[in-house]
């Protein structure tokens, strides 16, 4: 019998080849009577279009809330999602929020030591005492 | 700001004819990627002659050439060298040793720390970098190591940004946990709470090349005698 090698799944590597926005959809809710919607529905009036045409990527969902406070949540390729609450924010806050929802991976927020992660094996292999030359005392 | 776009709209109208119409039409995006179609000119070539006529008024604006939807006068500028690569006999020598083994590495310096990555690699860097956003393309120029398995080519301090391609992909900003620190003076009941939440941005090595002797003298390097300072190669124990 042949000798078989480690069948391994190859890994998806966002950027490398093709660049895919993490961030798939943009739900928009938003009050009409409550008065902390004040901002969304103006962010929604005014700067929603052209926010929609910059990102044509992200599906964006508006739908009204009654009676609660306006909330913008992204939806993520790895399933996550991210909401947050713009209650009485201005119009420019808001599309800083829906800005910071566009840009985040998705993952859920960690402390990192490492700057770099890394799926390849070593380049220069393990360090063995049998290899190499004979080091003098 | 005017004397930058408008040095830049020169150089962009300097480039087009050398720029070969099949190649930047099927590779949009990729065309100015490479150095070599961003090498500095002779200031003396007939083509710089032909293209000093009042050209912009004549020519129609080409497609942009790294991202269509930046304009032309803030697409990133080529970087622009005083003097040719120079590199040693023996590096010339050496050098096929490693570009010819399979995998690299390269220990590349942002804002001097260095980054030890791979092809493919992730990496958070401990800022937010300014003025970048998802899908961006950042050239890395500024290493001291690059090796494969056997062989390393080590600056002194730094390697020639052109003796190798290093390309990143800006993934997005991310951010950490926020985090609450007390502080307290002495026999006071007070206690200060300094929250902190800081921002990384998120990248991915798209590409890492180390360009082989042939290519560094088709793109003009000078051979020149051996120094202290000049990049060598050195073989694993």
């Amino acid at each position: 019998m042949p000798v078989q090698g480690i069948r391994a799944v190859t890994a998806a590597r966002n950027g490398v080849g093709a660049f895919i926005l993490q961030c798939k959809r943009l739900d928009l809710h938003y009050c009409d009577w409550a008065g902390s919607s004040r901002g969304m529905v103006a962010f929604l009036k005014h700067q929603l279009p052209a926010f929609a045409k910059e990102n044509p990527q992200i599906e964006i969902r508006v739908s009204p809330r009654p009676h609660k406070h306006p909330v913008l949540r992204g939806h993520y390729i790895n399933g996550r999602e991210k909401a947050i609450c713009v209650r009485n924010l201005e119009p420019e806050q808001i599309l800083q929020k829906a800005n910071l929802l566009k840009e985040a991976s998705g993952e859920k927020l960690k402390k990192q030591k490492k700057p770099v992660t890394s799926l390849n094996e070593s380049v220069r292999g393990i360090w063995s005492p049998y290899h190499g030359d004979l080091k003098s005392v | 700001m005017f004397s930058r776009s408008t040095l830049r709209l020169a150089r962009w109208t300097q480039q087009r004819p050398l720029s070969s119409p099949s190649l930047s039409v099927l590779l949009p995006q990729r065309a100015c990627l490479h150095q070599s179609a961003a090498e500095s000119q002779p200031s003396a070539s007939p083509l710089e002659t032909s293209s000093s006529t009042p050209a912009e008024s004549v020519l129609p604006p080409t497609p942009p050439q790294t991202r269509a939807d930046v304009p032309p006068a803030k697409q990133p500028i080529a970087p622009q060298f005083d003097s040719p690569v120079q590199v040693t006999q023996s590096l010339l020598e050496t050098l096929p040793y490693l570009t010819s083994q399979g995998s690299h590495y390269i220990s590349a310096h942002l804002h001097d720390r260095p980054y030890l990555v791979t092809e493919g690699d992730h990496v958070r860097l401990p800022f937010k970098m300014p003025k970048v956003k998802a899908g961006d393309i950042i050239r890395l120029n500024r290493a001291s190591v690059i090796g494969s398995r056997d062989f390393t080519l080590k600056g002194a301090p730094y390697l020639d940004e052109r003796l190798f391609e290093c390309r990143a992909r800006v993934l997005g900003v991310d951010a950490e946990p926020m985090t609450v620190k007390e502080k307290t003076k002495r026999r006071q009941r007070h206690v200060r709470k300094v929250k902190s939440k800081h921002k990384h941005t998120l990248m991915r090595i798209m590409e890492l090349r180390v360009k082989t002797p042939e290519e560094l003298l088709a793109e003009g390097a000078v051979v020149m005698e051996h120094s202290a300072t000049s990049p060598r190669i050195e073989v694993k124990a």
